[in-house]
């Protein structure tokens, strides 16, 4: 502590000691309240705040203090000084064995969790009467002597004070140390946080003792003030009560229990005129504390005097090269023969695959082949059906995620997963320790500068130039991806995997991450990378795997995989040359759909800019490019399901992209969204005739009926759920569901997505069909190939802007498409 | 004894179940709980003495006019202490539904007053039929056949009606809904009004069983909660049923063992239960993926 906060500190105890000399004795009565309350809501404030679990039934910890002291103290020979840390352990022993069943349930279920404990505790009280007294409670509990003097109010509220200010100093050093940041980062990502190694049911089970012991103190001590207690000195809503004082206070702040605590017992006594009023006062403070304030008032101080604080940012000063490669062996990460399946369905069999040391090995392959479901095997997530995962020999399979974090294989995820509440370097030092938590650490400070300037220096490591100290939460994309990439260094892994960590850079970033990507590997790290950038792959790989529907299709260096025909059918689509030539002329003339300068995209960051597309009436316009390339978010866009939009879109020459997405879909434009997203439990006819739902289509029945007859396979399972059917057929009610509604423009978002070859062509015959009738239709769909099979005209959409357009045929023949894919020269071969 | 413990039983059963099939029509549809329907209950119960007793209104026109306002209640509980943090992606919806039903509560005590009161007897308390020897009022019929239609007719509005399967869109897929054209937010404010009713035919149905106090909710509220947590709170089935096993469980343990071991064996088969099955007797995990 600085000297300053230890000369306030001072004199604040000192102002106490004098009010305690002069006060009477409701007034010390009041304080040794406050100080109570205060240091239950700093119990409360382990488990709330830093533990992010709530508690709606922690009076029953105090109870329990309050209640083995009175009784050991009233019926046996001990004395108060050995009965009040009792009951401190009796209350944190409870809050183990609560902590068995509140474990293994989240939200509203651990809310309920607590209340019954706090009910069960308050009539065991009244139960138990032999021991408790019932009802009657216990009386004449003794107040504390200390060699012969005995405590009087004067006394009581002095110990109070000391113990509230003993308290609040221990939770600072708690929140400061590793156990308080591994709480954190539990709260804010518990999946993150296996994959740095920690075990989150220990961490929460600590929380929970902590918290409960501290209010078990606490409640001991308020037997030892009070002449009796009862079943009524600890009601319900007294543990409301609790809540309110670490949420006005604000939540996971030192100070804050404190401050609430104040205001939540001396306001009334202040207000007494409210006495009648003071649950509904409670009430709307508490709502309004949510709704304006939810850190509390102690966060909404901290926010303005934080501007004050200068900016840190990375130095560089210790070789991370050197601390990865110290790592000490250099293993390869060995999958043999892996199978996983899921609802039936096999996402991964019977995969050989191998990262080396100090090598790139790459996954690629279509959407739904199987990539992210290999990292997750390998890093614990899943666990096999079958087959090995084997590093140095030690086989993984089966393993937890923290696990296999601590057997040091580190990973990212596809969309960053940080600890938000964290500052930049908080998320990386928890990561330092790689799980590992003793009894010393509970109250040693973790900024221990040898590992703060080690964080400091794999964020310089891995390009972050940003300040320390900002919140994770606020980092812009660039930012995410590489402070996850410098914390998931931190554990020293052998190996790093990472999943599409290039999703959402733009050129010059992705190329820096290749870049990094070298050293990683240089220092003997065995990187394995998940991607779809092509470009990335092949520049950085030392081996690519290709995988498609869970199986390896291929292997090999960069450059052969660029000019496989197994890997081109698999990523262009399948049947180079059909054309699905119109039957019928296609109508000229009124523009339908246009967006002008359009752009979207999320949390700050625009995906897509300066769209310009047209679509005529009767049209089939498609929309290519590889993955990351803004595909989704222009139909989400489209569609009015983002909201961060520039620009404009115009439907008949109306704007619509104000409108909101019922609004839209009332006007005519339907999009069939990718993945099928129909609706499980609801029957094929339902799913069908709820397309109709917005439009209120005249003789919507008649027409369900017409769409059955056009899909045989759905017409035989017409009563089926939904949810049963393939996912051809799921394919086919998603569009049976768009067309229901004689859409104006009817728009498909990746309608292969995950089919098998056959029914991909029986889909796009549909397709070709529905244009030869007339329909207007935006396709979009990586499958370039097959796209442009049907269309008339299409986009080629690059990193969120528009490369290329032009007549479908004129595309089919230009290199420029497969070049948007692979990173290379077109393969030979003619392919008209 | 027994027998009657069960009718018993069954009574509060089927109000029990009722509340908690408002807890589950907002969960279906909003991922949320309404812990302010304790509160709504007793509101429904308050305003239904109320006008029938102290303002002399007709049972026929108190009746509506009590669900009504527990229906605008619901409502506004949706709009200031859930929308707001739904959007925002916090979990404080728990804790601003606890202080809306808590100032509820004051605000009933300082106008109702504190006293229990009794509803005055009506056709209903002083008719009975006679089962076996025992006396069942017509109101103990009344009862369950008014909790188990009410969860027939919530099964057919949402099997049966477009209005309903496009609820139960909502809850199977927000996002497809959405692209179906599907108001969610409407949605989400009339499966409150829905629940806020649900509540209030709850509590005027129990009062003239009981006594009609402000704090009737409470207790109510949370052993609802507990039974829509025992059902699985993604299953209207399932919670009534729960409730049924409840009710009769609890008057069970009250007839045999007194009413004061009741809540410690409710309570501790709650918890036991969620330890076995964290997602209740008949509910099902979330699908995780990453």
């Amino acid at each position: 502590m600085s000297a300053t906060r230890v000369l306030v500190v001072g004199l604040a105890l000192a102002a106490l000691g004098v009010f305690i000399w002069r006060a009477d004795n409701y007034q010390l009565y009041l304080l040794a309240l406050v100080g109570l309350t205060a240091v239950v809501g700093v119990g409360l404030n382990v488990l709330l705040g830093l533990s992010g679990q709530i508690s709606l039934g922690h009076v029953a910890f105090y109870a329990i203090g309050a209640y083995v002291v009175a009784i050991l103290t009233t019926k046996t020979s001990i004395v108060f000084w050995l009965a009040w840390p009792l009951g401190g352990a009796a209350a944190g022993a409870a809050g183990a064995l609560l902590a068995v069943p509140a474990l293994r349930v989240r939200g509203p279920y651990l809310a309920m969790v607590t209340i019954a404990f706090g009910f069960i505790v308050e009539q065991g009280a009244v139960e138990w009467s032999g021991l408790t007294g019932g009802w009657n409670g216990l009386i004449g509990i003794p107040t504390p002597s200390l060699a012969g003097y005995k405590f009087a109010e004067r006394e009581i509220a002095f110990l109070v004070v000391i113990l509230t200010a003993v308290t609040v100093w221990l939770f600072a050093r708690l929140e400061a140390g590793p156990w308080g940041i591994a709480m954190r980062a539990v709260r804010d990502c518990e999946l993150a946080s296996q994959s740095i190694g920690l075990d989150p049911t220990v961490i929460r089970t600590v929380a929970f003792v902590i918290s409960a012991a501290v209010t078990g103190v606490a409640g001991g001590m308020f037997a030892a003030m009070s002449d009796f207690i009862s079943p009524e000195s600890f009601p319900f809503f007294q543990s409301i009560l609790f809540l309110l004082v670490v949420m006005i206070g604000g939540a996971d702040r030192v100070l804050g229990p404190l401050v609430g605590a104040i205001i939540v017992v001396l306001l009334p006594e202040l207000l007494s005129w409210l006495a009648q009023y003071r649950l509904l006062f409670v009430g709307l403070l508490l709502l309004v504390v949510l709704r304006l304030a939810p850190g509390g008032l102690v966060g909404m101080v901290t926010r303005f005097s934080r501007v004050r604080i200068k900016d840190r940012y990375p130095n560089a000063s210790r070789d991370v090269t050197a601390m990865l490669s110290a790592a000490g062996d250099r293993p390869s990460l060995v999958v043999r023969g892996v199978s996983v399946a899921f609802g039936g369905v096999k996402a991964v069999a019977n995969l050989t695959v191998a990262a080396e040391p100090s090598r790139i090995t790459s996954i690629i392959g279509p959407n739904g082949a199987g990539k992210s479901t290999v990292l997750n095997l390998v890093c614990g997530f899943y666990q096999p059906d079958e087959g090995s995962i084997r590093l140095a020999g030690r086989e993984l399979a089966g393993l937890s995620s923290d696990a296999v974090a601590r057997a040091r294989i580190a990973r990212t995820y596809q969309t960053s997963q940080l600890f938000g509440e964290l500052s930049v370097i908080d998320n990386v030092l928890v990561a330092l320790r790689r799980g590992r938590l003793g009894f010393r650490d509970l109250l040693t400070p973790h900024r221990d500068p040898e590992q703060t300037a080690l964080a400091q220096s794999l964020l310089a490591f891995v390009g972050y130039a940003g300040p320390l100290d900002r919140a994770a939460a606020a980092l812009a994309h660039v930012d995410r991806r590489l402070v996850e990439i410098a914390r998931a260094l931190a554990i020293a892994p052998k190996v790093l995997a990472l999943d599409e960590p290039a999703a959402g850079l733009d050129p010059g970033d992705t190329h820096k991450l290749g870049e990094l990507l070298q050293r990683i590997a240089a220092a003997g790290v065995a990187v394995l990378l998940v991607e779809h950038d092509m470009k990335l792959v092949m520049a950085v790989s030392d081996h690519v795997v290709v995988l498609d529907a869970g199986k390896k299709i291929a292997e090999g260096p960069p450059s052969d995989m660029q000019r496989d025909p197994v890997v081109l059918e698999a990523y262009l689509g399948a049947q180079l040359n059909i054309a699905r030539d119109r039957k019928t002329p296609r109508p000229t003339g009124n523009t339908i759909l246009a967006t002008k300068q359009l752009s979207a995209g999320y949390g700050g960051t625009d995906v897509i800019r300066r769209i310009d597309i047209e679509i005529e009436q009767g049209e089939l316009v498609a929309v290519l490019g590889a993955n990351g390339a803004g595909k989704s978010t222009l139909m989400a866009a489209l569609v009015g399901l983002n909201r961060q939009i520039g620009g404009s879109v115009l439907l008949r020459r109306q704007h619509i992209e104000l409108l909101s997405t019922s609004r839209i879909v009332a006007e005519g434009l339907v999009l069939v969204p990718e993945g099928r997203q129909v609706f499980p439990e609801l029957s094929v006819v339902d799913n069908i005739r709820l397309g109709a739902y917005r439009r209120s289509v005249a003789d919507a029945d008649v027409r369900c009926e017409r769409l059955l007859d056009r899909f045989p396979p759905l017409k035989l399972r017409r009563d089926q759920r939904a949810g049963l059917l393939s996912g051809g057929e799921q394919q086919m009610l998603a569009i049976a569901r768009g067309l229901i509604a004689q859409p104006e423009v009817l728009m498909l978002d990746e309608p292969s997505l995950g089919l098998a070859p056959m029914l991909v062509e029986n889909l796009y015959d549909l397709l070709a069909n529905l244009r030869d009738e007339g329909a207007t239709i935006l396709l979009v769909d990586q499958m370039a190939t097959l796209a442009l099979s049907v269309a008339d005209r299409a986009y080629v959409l690059q990193s969120g802007v528009i490369r290329q357009q032009g007549q479908a045929a004129h595309l089919r023949a230009n290199a420029a498409v497969v070049q948007a894919y692979l990173g290379a020269p077109e393969p030979a071969g003619d392919r008209t | 004894m027994l027998t009657s413990a069960v009718i018993t039983g069954l009574g509060l059963g089927s109000m029990y179940g009722l509340l908690a099939l408002g807890f589950h029509v907002t969960y279906a549809v909003s991922n949320t709980v309404n812990f302010a329907q304790g509160g709504t209950m007793m509101m429904g119960a308050v305003l239904a003495f109320t006008l029938s007793v102290t303002a002399g209104w007709p049972l026929l026109s108190a009746v509506p006019v009590a669900l009504v306002a527990c229906a605008l209640w619901s409502i506004l509980v949706e709009r200031v202490a859930v929308r707001p943090f739904v959007r925002r992606g916090s979990n404080s919806w728990l804790m601003a539904t606890v202080a809306l039903g808590i100032a509820l509560e004051n605000v009933a005590l300082f106008t109702f007053g504190r006293d229990p009161r009794g509803m005055p007897p009506n056709y209903l308390t002083t008719h009975f039929v006679v089962i076996g020897g025992l006396k069942i009022q017509y109101l103990q019929i009344l009862i369950p056949l008014v909790g188990l239609g009410l969860a027939l007719g919530l099964h057919a509005f949402f099997q049966h009606t477009r209005h309903g399967k496009a609820l139960l869109a909502v809850v199977q897929n927000a996002g497809a809904a959405r692209l179906m054209g599907i108001d969610v937010e409407r949605v989400t404010t009339l499966a409150f009004a829905l629940s806020g009713m649900l509540a209030g035919v709850a509590g005027i149905l129990v009062a003239p069983l009981f006594t009609v106090s402000s704090t009737m909710g409470t207790l109510f509220g949370i052993k609802a909660f507990a039974v829509a947590i025992l059902g699985g709170i993604g299953s209207a089935w399932g919670v009534v049923l729960a409730g049924l096993v409840y009710g009769v469980a609890e008057a069970f343990v009250t007839a045999c063992l007194g009413s004061t071991y009741t809540q410690i064996v409710s309570f501790s088969l709650v918890i036991a239960s969620l330890t076995v099955m964290p997602n209740g007797l008949f509910g099902r995990a979330g699908v995780r993926k990453v």
